[in-house]
């Protein structure tokens, strides 16, 4: 098994720039997500580490090795492609063990290596099958078969589960943690699935045109976005934003709008009196919108209207109407009030952002 | 005013085939439209036939029983097909198709029925008048066949000559004609600049009527003037060498009529193999060919295992067809080596048949050997498609 490491990465097809600078380091054993809204650069990264794209400037490392210029087949890597790309003509079997054939690997290690993949995924009793025979989860373990016979250090996984339905992908969420627990390889896995993000990653870097905008544990990135984009894009449903102005009063920092005045506690800002004037963006995700309850840090009361109410079995989302602005707030289920009725809400000041709204970049603790 | 006469003749001509068309709709019309009442066959079965007669009266009146009975017995048979298969269903589809049908008939099963009949008699020069007055000609069962296999259709080459040679000039073709058209593909399958103008230069020689491309090819096969004499001629004279090793001028046309008919129908037959393999090629995924990278395949591992076996699907169909088309080329040959008395050096069966029929006037035997040359390419047509099936089922 392998580190991977990009340095200073940039791609550019004719004059269009998908990537520009990307730096990640990937440690051995480690499984990292790369999330990122579509056409951000995602599959483009990986098919550079495969290889298959071509480096416009950077380096890229594997086990501290540049291979900018090394033919996929000598990265030692495997990858899982969105389509799957199983040889059509071949039976599950010849498939898997395509690659230890070209490799003139003998007989009974292919036999060895091909019944060892297929007992992790199950796969034994479709090993004579044409893929064309397979259901689409069994084509995606099949894929996922091809790529752990050949031993590979590095595993690429790009949007595996896009194509199955919502159960299966559930289901196959859990083979491929099972299966990283067993064997404990290095895998850098693309999705735009938040849940698979959040569940299977050890890391996740959240990357926005080209540009990698956060990396960190995914509990990290979820408390401590370190943008405005990040913020927007981890967690769901998406995080409420207000912009306004701080303003000190006396001792105090307060966060003003057209519709509310809110102070902010120290332990949020610290030198309150540095922020005066600034033009700031706050946001507070809809668990930690409190409606008619109180907090242990919260601010204070404010009055709101319920416009429509979603039931979505044990939460319930609130459409709320704050004087000339909407936000939305998750409570428990039920909250039996009819919409148009009015409401008192708080925010939970531990789970409140700040950024600053020129730069977009985090100033909060 | 000679043109205003082949203006009105060719007008008479065209409202005749309208005339002809409306008569057959009109014809089915209402066949489709009363078939299903209880007392239409019976009416069917007296009116058409009359008013047929009617018709015929106009042009002879010769055997009008006889030939009163043929047009009973063919709406007879009209009626039973209408009763057993058109029964029931949608019927606006079969009378559109019916007037193609009939055409169909007329061209393809009248001449092919009428070459079987002739295939068991014996019309040749010696019995064409007899045929002609009498309506009559002799009998022979089988001998025809037993002749084709037996004597030659030409005055120097046997049948089985002929057979094999036959099978050397479709094979060495074909070869030619999937390999040039497989590298062509490939190059025209990459990214490269004009790639348009490279694919219409190379379709032209498929584009162009075949008689003037094969003319054409022919004058540059000329022994003093053509261009393929001359480019020898001087690689022979810029390289003396190269001389020695009997590089120099060839009698193309006398010498190897074969060899020649063989390299212009090369050239005419690789645009086909090159546009359906490129529609193959430009078919296949490339994430198959990621996957190959990244699994390790050199480039000629990727064109074995990936390649050619997703192509197959395509190249099967189209490799029957050239199969029948160059074992039936007559065309090349003829007009290469055939004009003007002509070399047998360089005949297949086909073109033999050709000379059978109408340069010896052996019309039966060539019915004959023609039903021959068609069951060898039937059972040639049905071993590719059986492979082809083949092919589908792995998939
Ligand atoms: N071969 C190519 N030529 C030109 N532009 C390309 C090429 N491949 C990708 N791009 C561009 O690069 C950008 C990034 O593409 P990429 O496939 O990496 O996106 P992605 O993050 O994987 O998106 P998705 O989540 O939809 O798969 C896109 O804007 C795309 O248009
Ligand atoms: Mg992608």
């Amino acid at each position: 098994m392998a580190s991977v490491e990009f340095k200073g990465i940039v791609k550019r097809f004719k004059d269009n720039t998908v990537l520009n600078g990307v730096d990640v380091d990937i440690k051995d054993h480690e499984f990292v997500v790369i999330v990122g809204p579509s056409g951000c650069g995602k599959t483009t990264l990986l098919r550079m580490l495969a290889g298959l794209e071509e480096v416009t400037d950077g380096e890229i490392l594997i086990d501290a090795l540049r291979v900018n210029e090394l033919h996929p087949s000598k990265r030692q890597i495997a990858m899982v492609f969105q389509d799957y790309a199983l040889y059509p003509h071949m039976t599950v079997e010849e498939n898997m063990s395509f690659a230890l054939r070209l490799k003139r690997t003998g007989r009974s290690e292919i036999e060895a290596r091909v019944q060892e993949a297929a007992g992790i995924l199950q796969l034994q009793k479709l090993l004579k099958r044409m893929p064309k025979q397979l259901s689409g989860g069994q084509r995606q373990r099949v894929a996922i078969g091809r790529a752990i016979v050949r031993n590979p250090k590095v595993f690429l996984f790009d949007e595996p589960l896009s194509n199955l339905d919502a159960k299966l992908r559930e289901e196959m969420r859990v083979e491929i943690a099972k299966l990283y627990q067993r064997l404990n390889a290095t895998i850098i896995y693309v999705t735009h699935d938040q849940v698979e993000a959040m569940t299977l990653a050890g890391r996740i870097v959240v990357m926005n045109k080209g540009i990698v905008q956060q990396v960190g544990s995914p509990i990290e990135v979820y408390r401590k976005p370190a943008n405005l984009f990040v913020a927007g894009f981890i967690g769901s449903p998406t995080m409420n934003f207000f912009s306004g102005q701080l303003r000190s009063e006396g001792d105090r920092l307060l966060f003003v709008n057209e519709n509310m005045k809110l102070p902010i506690p120290s332990f949020l800002l610290h030198d309150g009196d540095r922020h005066a004037g600034r033009e700031v963006v706050v946001g507070v995700r809809p668990d930690d919108v409190l409606v008619g309850r109180d907090g242990a840090e919260c601010s204070g009361k404010m009055e709101a209207v319920l416009e429509v109410c979603e039931l979505l079995g044990h939460r319930e989302n609130l459409y709320l109407k704050l004087g000339g602005l909407r936000l939305l707030a998750t409570v428990e289920a039920f909250f039996d009030r009819s919409p148009g009725s009015a409401v008192t809400l708080c925010f939970n000041y531990r789970n409140m952002h700040v950024f600053d709204a020129a730069t977009e970049r985090r100033i909060s603790e | 005013m000679d043109i205003l006469r082949s203006v009105y003749q060719v007008a008479g001509f065209i409202v005749l085939i309208s005339l002809g068309v409306a008569v057959l709709e009109g014809y089915f019309y209402y066949h489709f439209k009363y078939y299903a009442r209880s007392w239409f066959f019976p009416a069917a079965l007296t009116v058409f036939p009359l008013l047929a007669l009617a018709g015929y009266y106009g042009v002879t009146w010769e055997h009008p029983l006889r030939v009163w009975a043929y047009f009973v017995a063919a709406e007879a048979l009209v009626c039973a097909a209408f009763r057993n298969i058109v029964k029931g269903r949608n019927t606006l589809p079969y009378l559109l198709l019916a007037p193609a049908f009939v055409g169909l008939a007329l061209l393809l099963v009248y001449p092919f029925m009428f070459e079987v009949y002739l295939s068991f008699h014996d019309l040749k020069l010696t019995t064409i008048m007899m045929w002609k007055n009498t309506g009559h000609i002799p009998f022979v069962g089988l001998r025809q066949y037993w002749n084709v296999f037996t004597t030659s259709p030409l005055s120097e080459v046997s049948f089985w000559a002929l057979v094999g040679r036959t099978l050397v000039w479709t094979f060495s073709n074909v070869f030619f004609h999937v390999l040039g058209g497989f590298a062509l593909a490939l190059l025209l399958n990459n990214s490269i600049r004009f790639k348009g103008v490279y694919r219409t230069l190379l379709v032209i020689p498929w584009a162009m009527p075949q008689v003037v491309a094969v003319l054409a090819m022919r004058g540059e096969f000329h022994a003093t003037n053509g261009f393929v004499n001359i480019v020898l001629g001087r690689i022979a004279a810029a390289f003396p060498f190269l001389a020695h090793l009997g590089v120099g001028p060839v009698q193309w046309l006398s010498d190897y009529p074969l060899l020649t008919c063989t390299i212009i129908n090369v050239w005419l037959g690789i645009p086909f193999m090159m546009v359906v393999i490129l529609g193959g090629l430009q078919s296949i995924s490339s994430s198959y060919y990621d996957a190959a990278d990244i699994d390790g395949a050199s480039y000629f591992q990727k064109l074995r295992y990936i390649t050619v076996p997703l192509i197959r699907p395509v190249l099967m169909p189209a490799l029957t067809l050239g199969t029948v088309w160059t074992f039936n080329n007559i065309n090349v040959i003829y007009l290469v080596t055939g004009q003007a008395g002509g070399t047998e050096q360089a005949d297949i069966l086909v073109s033999a048949l050709y000379k059978a029929a109408f340069t010896y006037n052996r019309y039966s035997y060539s019915a004959a050997f023609a039903i021959v040359v068609f069951a060898m390419l039937f059972f040639i047509s049905v071993f590719y498609l059986h492979g082809f099936d083949a092919a589908k089922d792995e998939r």
